[in-house]
């Protein structure tokens, strides 16, 4: 720890700073009356600092709104999702990593191959199906188009292929069944590789956009993040700035509490997601 | 004997079970869906007419394709759009004679061969004397996407890349300013568009307050055909750092401080030394860096969508905002659908050529 080490922290400290800036600008104004906000955005030190101070538009937003009723969709369809990937996931990337069967190449290509395919090529077809179906403003049809993605097999089939064989060579001398080796062997052992594709799975499902707005018509069944959408075009006429920020700063809280709790494993969970998704 | 086929059975019989839930729901949900959306592509298919009678779709083969992408009287020109065929003409030439001289490996001279020959080809393409294309907003569209993705994945790599260089140190320092930098990554796209439109307002957002209190005049920056595309690039930047940087910091983990110390005594230390030592060994992060964040951004939508509607002038208009607006606001799904297959092909291209890319070395 030398002295240019020093000068670098602080350095970057001021990149740092403006890079927070557009958040801290955000809660801020949310922390405003809106009749201030009317007038002016920059009262206090260009509005960074919430001054004259109220927290009426948090009150507003549950008191009437719709915001708490979104913020409940989207943990629905964010919680769903997440459990309905990691069953599927975990499952099937057991079978692709450890278990011998007719096909099995063929099967594993088949199962990855659509890594390759993105939502928005798919986007149109799905919606008429779930037209079709008389499927659409519901839980299920948020939730089960995303249970397809082999983003969760892929990160499950590596984890798997990492773990040596002779743990559960020694269950299977004992005479214990496949489906309990899954179950009490290897579950107990995939759980940080679960955690990472629980996380990455509840981030997508909660930022998702695309998908939500053509299925979802009702408001009743946005999401937040798309009702978040719905009212920033006319903040201004509508429900006042403040109040506006205040959904903005709901609908971030939950990802941003998980970031800053399982820091390592939504860094980690990105990343993956990132650079396979 | 018997034993053993009875637990083989076993074991597929296992396998099918534990597989089905997954086989089924990618069956249904994406493979189905895939080949469905090709088959739309090929039909009229107005989501309206649909909606009314089911049996209101017409085959029509490829027309959708050729509506989107093709024109009367389309000709092919040396010098439609010298600039970019010249500039593709010298990436032929250069990718010829690098790997003359042995510069280039095989597989680079061929990718910047086959890059520079589509550019010599595909600009050539315009509509003839009396011509047009059958719909002139296609390609500008495409265009703009290439736009903001040539802004945005420099913009990206390199800011990520001289940040992860610099945080490149287990401290704790360092691992705070991480957090920092990383943090608008988690936000959701609606979030990060909200925040930036008010940013961006001319008459209530900070850059416009800082600006006026400074004595300048706010830009019109959304509304402005200069700037609007400039502003989502920010906005997008601002928002996807964070992978990019940290994807740079575990390749920058992978180098040993031994070539550091190594360099130190050459006298290479500080910026010497992240372009003699760090730049070279990082280069394979780098490309599949920038390819990945190609997909990524190709597939820009939110941005677009909620802080500029497409507009000034459609300056903004991206692809994916295109393929939404004719399918669900001109319920036009047939030629929607032979957009994103279009969109497609081009990402799956870049898929495999990471697919490629990442395994060439691991």
């Amino acid at each position: 720890m030398n002295r240019s080490y020093y000068w670098l922290v602080l350095g970057l400290s001021i990149p740092a700073f403006l890079w927070l800036v557009p958040t801290i600008w955000m809660v801020s104004l949310s922390f405003q009356p809106n009749e201030v906000l009317a007038r002016s955005t920059s009262t206090t030190a260009f509005g960074l600092i919430p001054l004259p101070f109220t927290a009426d538009n948090y009150a507003a937003l549950f008191a009437f709104g719709q915001t708490p009723w979104w913020f409940l969709n989207s943990l629905i369809v964010a919680l769903g999702m997440t459990f309905g990937v990691l069953a599927v996931s975990t499952t099937a990337g057991y079978v692709l990593a450890r278990m011998e069967f007719p096909f099995k190449r063929t099967i594993t290509v088949i199962c990855l191959i659509g890594l390759m395919v993105p939502e928005q090529a798919v986007f149109i077809p799905l919606y008429t199906m779930f037209a079709d179906l008389g499927w659409h403003n519901s839980y299920r049809a948020l939730i089960l188009p995303r249970m397809a993605v082999p983003i969760g097999v892929f990160l499950m089939l590596q984890f798997f292929r990492a773990i040596p064989k002779d743990i559960e060579e020694a269950a299977r001398l004992d005479g214990v069944g496949w489906l309990k080796i899954f179950w009490y062997v290897m579950l107990p052992l995939a759980r940080p590789a679960m955690m990472t594709l629980a996380i990455l799975t509840f981030l997508y499902a909660w930022n998702d956009y695309l998908w939500p707005l053509v299925s979802a018509q009702q408001q009743e069944y946005f999401t937040i993040t798309l009702g978040l959408a719905s009212i920033q075009s006319n903040f201004a006429q509508s429900e006042g700035l403040g109040r506006v920020m205040a959904s903005g700063v709901i609908a971030s809280l939950p990802v941003v509490i998980l970031f800053l709790i399982f820091q390592r494993y939504v860094v980690q969970a990105m990343t993956v997601g990132g650079s396979k998704g | 004997m018997r034993d053993r086929s009875r637990s083989r059975m076993s074991q597929t019989q296992a396998a099918a079970i534990l597989l089905a839930p997954f086989l089924i729901t990618y069956t249904l949900f994406l493979i189905y869906p895939f080949f469905r959306g090709v088959w739309i592509s090929l039909h009229d298919w107005n989501l309206l007419a649909v909606a009314f009678n089911p049996d209101a779709t017409e085959f029509v083969g490829f027309r959708n394709y050729e509506r989107v992408m093709w024109g009367r009287n389309i000709e092919w020109g040396l010098f439609a759009a010298p600039f970019w065929q010249i500039t593709g003409l010298i990436g032929l030439a250069l990718s010829v004679i690098l790997r003359r001289v042995d510069r280039l490996s095989r597989f680079n001279a061929i990718a910047l061969g086959l890059a520079s020959l589509l550019l010599v080809f595909l600009p050539g393409f315009h509509p003839g004397e009396g011509g047009r294309w059958y719909d002139r907003r296609f390609w500008p569209t495409v265009g703009n996407t290439l736009v903001f993705v040539g802004l945005a994945v420099p913009g990206v790599t390199i800011s990520a890349l001289v940040l992860a260089a610099a945080m490149n140190r287990e401290t704790r320092a360092m691992g705070a300013l991480r957090t920092l930098f990383f943090l608008s990554q988690v936000l959701s796209v609606t979030v990060v568009t909200l925040i930036w439109q008010i940013m961006f307002s001319p008459r209530q957002g900070l850059i416009a307050n800082i600006t006026e209190t400074f004595g300048g005049t706010p830009i019109n920056w959304l509304t402005d055909q200069q700037f609007a595309m400039a502003a989502i690039v920010i906005a997008t930047i601002w928002w996807s750092l964070g992978i990019a940087m940290i994807l740079f910091l575990a390749g920058l983990q992978d180098i040993s401080q031994d070539i550091y110390e190594a360099a130190a005594l050459d006298n290479a230390r500080g910026v010497r030394a992240f372009w003699y030592v760090t730049l070279p060994n990082l280069k394979r992060t780098i490309t599949l860096v920038v390819i990945l964040q190609i997909i990524l951004h190709f597939q820009v939508f939110g941005q677009s969508h909620l802080m500029t509607q497409g507009g000034p002038n459609d300056t903004t208009q991206v692809l994916v905002r295109y393929i939404y607006q004719t399918g669900f606001r001109d319920s036009e799904l047939g030629r929607a659908s032979a957009m994103a297959v279009f969109l497609f092909v081009i990402m799956g291209t870049f898929s495999v050529i990471q697919f490629i890319v990442g395994r060439e070395k691991s």
